[in-house]
């Protein structure tokens, strides 16, 4: 498939290692003044990774991502993406938001395979192969639904379809599962490992939940309460494939890990949980 | 009929008595009937009135009247031609602009909604065109495009437009941020875009206009053909006007509401198919 996409180097597939350096984004408040969302970020992605970062609401965890997608411009730092430096879309990138936007007048079927003819594939060939990622999901025989007719978890699915049929070499996550119930976020999280081993993009994951974060990366960033920058930096060294992620949380190795993250990352929340509280004061 | 089912049966639903489906064909037929009751007084009255020369049929007209002037058309034609003729002329004309005013309405609406700049320079412009008293436009068009059906189309497609390109503009406007950004990191193109997120998200309120728009281009027709034409129903009117013959102008009315009906059906249609994504479209149609 990586043949028939245009303008990329076949050099760019498989994973792609991310950097960024010294990323600063600012955005213009509406009183004129100058909001600073995350200050000074520098991270690795080192290719084929799944690397998750973790902080609390308000952090600019989202803003990160969208400066590595491209849709949001940096006011300063470098993004490289496979060594070479990026400004605007990257070409072999895929995007899973928390809201599925997956068109609601399209079938499920012809959803999963617009990343395909957005990239001139035929629409034959596009077709066949969303039919084969929604098997892959576990969806086939839904593939004359309208989204609206599924449930959230199934929703879910076609997404991950729809971002991974396009063989990304760097899946960008914001908070995937954020709207699921806890059952149904477990069975997704084991999919999405076990679609990720098949296929091994590199992988930045945006999450609050900490469990959910150790359990499924190999590397934990834990972000500051905004302006947000990198706090630490993490390796996770529990041994994969992982398996199901809801027995890895009671091996002692993960107990360890998540209590040491979390005295990291619990200064930040209660930071910020200050922060909100003197303003909603302030504000009274 | 059928759509008004569910709000009947919630409404009886606590009701002891005969099973639901026998009582719900029972009240089916009570509305008819009632519908039936009230045409009868209504142009019964009206007819009974007129004969007793309460009401002097000579202004107000008879319904029997009209009866009368309808056959005596499709009979006879009318001083113009045959009534299908007439029919036809107005028909062309309405459909004509409709179709012009449509998809004027559509491209400068999804074009002036996707390029912010030039929304910007050219909307005070459009707001003030908008605000013309529109009809007067046809006495211009009369004069400049003659007597013929161009005028007409003009008038027509211009009221249509406005109705159209404010709903295409805004539909365009309210296509959810997230499918654009989703479409863009995808890779697709400007125009792919367009075609595939900004059109058929905008496409619920474009259809939803397109109902107020045929009517507007019957009006424009009729109005264009008032100010001066050589055949079509508004023609006819006009002359019936003039002849102190109210029959004949309720006769061209009736022609045209049948009409107007018959367009609203073909769009209602159109919208059940082009929207069929939509959950529960039937559910919305609920009522009137």
């Amino acid at each position: 498939m990586a043949r028939k996409q245009r303008d990329v180097p076949a050099a760019a597939f498989g994973a792609a290692g991310v950097e960024l350096s010294g990323v600063t984004k600012q955005f213009a408040t509406p009183v004129g003044g100058l909001f600073t969302a995350v200050r000074d970020v520098t991270l690795t992605v080192e290719p084929g990774q799944f690397c998750a970062i973790v902080g609390p609401t308000g952090c600019g965890k989202s803003t990160t991502l969208s400066v590595v997608a491209g849709p949001e411009r940096k006011s300063a730092g470098e993004v490289r993406v496979a060594g070479s430096p990026v400004n605007g879309i990257v070409r072999g990138t895929s995007f899973m938001f928390q809201s599925d936007a997956l068109l609601p007048w399209k079938t499920v079927l012809a959803n999963v395979a617009l990343g395909p003819v957005f990239r001139g594939m035929s629409k034959r060939d596009a077709r066949d192969g969303a039919r084969d990622w929604l098997r892959r999901v576990g969806l086939a025989g839904f593939e004359d639904h309208y989204p609206h007719q599924l449930s959230g978890g199934m929703r879910k699915r076609v997404s991950l379809a729809a971002a991974l049929i396009n063989e990304p070499s760097i899946l960008l996550m914001d908070e995937p599962f954020g709207a699921l119930d806890v059952q149904t976020k477990a069975i997704m999280s084991n999919e999405l490992l076990e679609l990720w081993e098949q296929t091994r993009p590199s992988v930045l994951f945006i999450t609050h939940d900490l469990e959910e974060a150790i359990a499924l990366s190999d590397r934990v960033v834990v972000m500051t309460v905004g302006p947000g920058t990198v706090k630490a930096v993490y390796d996770i060294d529990l041994p994969r494939p992982r398996g199901a992620v809801q027995e890895i949380r009671f091996d002692p190795r993960f107990l360890e890990i998540h209590q040491q993250i979390w005295h990291s990352l619990r200064e930040e929340v209660e930071r910020a949980y200050a922060r909100t509280a003197t303003q909603s004061g302030a504000a009274a | 009929m059928a759509e008004a089912q569910p709000a009947a049966q919630a409404l009886v639903a606590d009701v002891p008595g005969p099973p639901a489906p026998r009582r719900r064909s029972r009240r089916r037929l009570k509305v008819n009937l009632a519908r039936l009751v009230l045409l009868v007084v209504i142009v019964g009255g009206w007819q009974l009135f007129t004969s007793l020369k309460i009401v002097d049929p000579f202004f107000f007209g008879q319904p029997t009247g009209i009866v009368t002037q309808l056959r005596d058309w499709a009979e006879h034609g009318t001083e113009f031609g045959s009534l299908w003729l007439q029919i036809g002329v107005t028909m062309k004309e309405a459909l004509l602009g409709f179709g012009y005013g449509v998809l004027s309405g559509i491209v400068m609406g999804v074009l002036l909604g996707m390029v912010p700049f030039l929304a910007d320079v050219v909307g005070p412009y459009i707001k003030v065109a908008n605000a013309i008293p529109r009809i007067v436009l046809g006495s211009i068009f009369v004069v400049w495009l003659g007597l013929g059906t161009t005028s007409k189309v003009m008038l027509a497609s211009v009221l249509v437009f406005f109705v159209v390109f404010f709903n295409a503009f805004q539909g365009v406007r309210e296509v959810d941020r997230n499918f654009l950004a989703n479409a863009r990191v995808l890779g697709a193109s400007q125009l792919q875009i367009v075609r595939h997120v900004v059109l058929p998200s905008a496409l619920t309120w474009i259809i939803a206009s397109l109902h107020v728009a045929f009517g507007f281009a019957v009006i424009g027709a009729i109005v264009g053909e008032f100010l001066g034409a050589q055949k079509g129903l508004g023609l006819v009117i006009s002359t019936a006007q003039n002849n102190f013959n109210p029959n004949g102008v309720f006769a061209a009315m009736l022609i045209i509401a049948v009409i107007a009906l018959s367009a609203e059906g073909v769009i209602g249609w159109f919208e059940r198919r082009l929207l069929a994504w939509r959950p529960n479209i039937n559910a919305d149609r609920a009522g009137i």
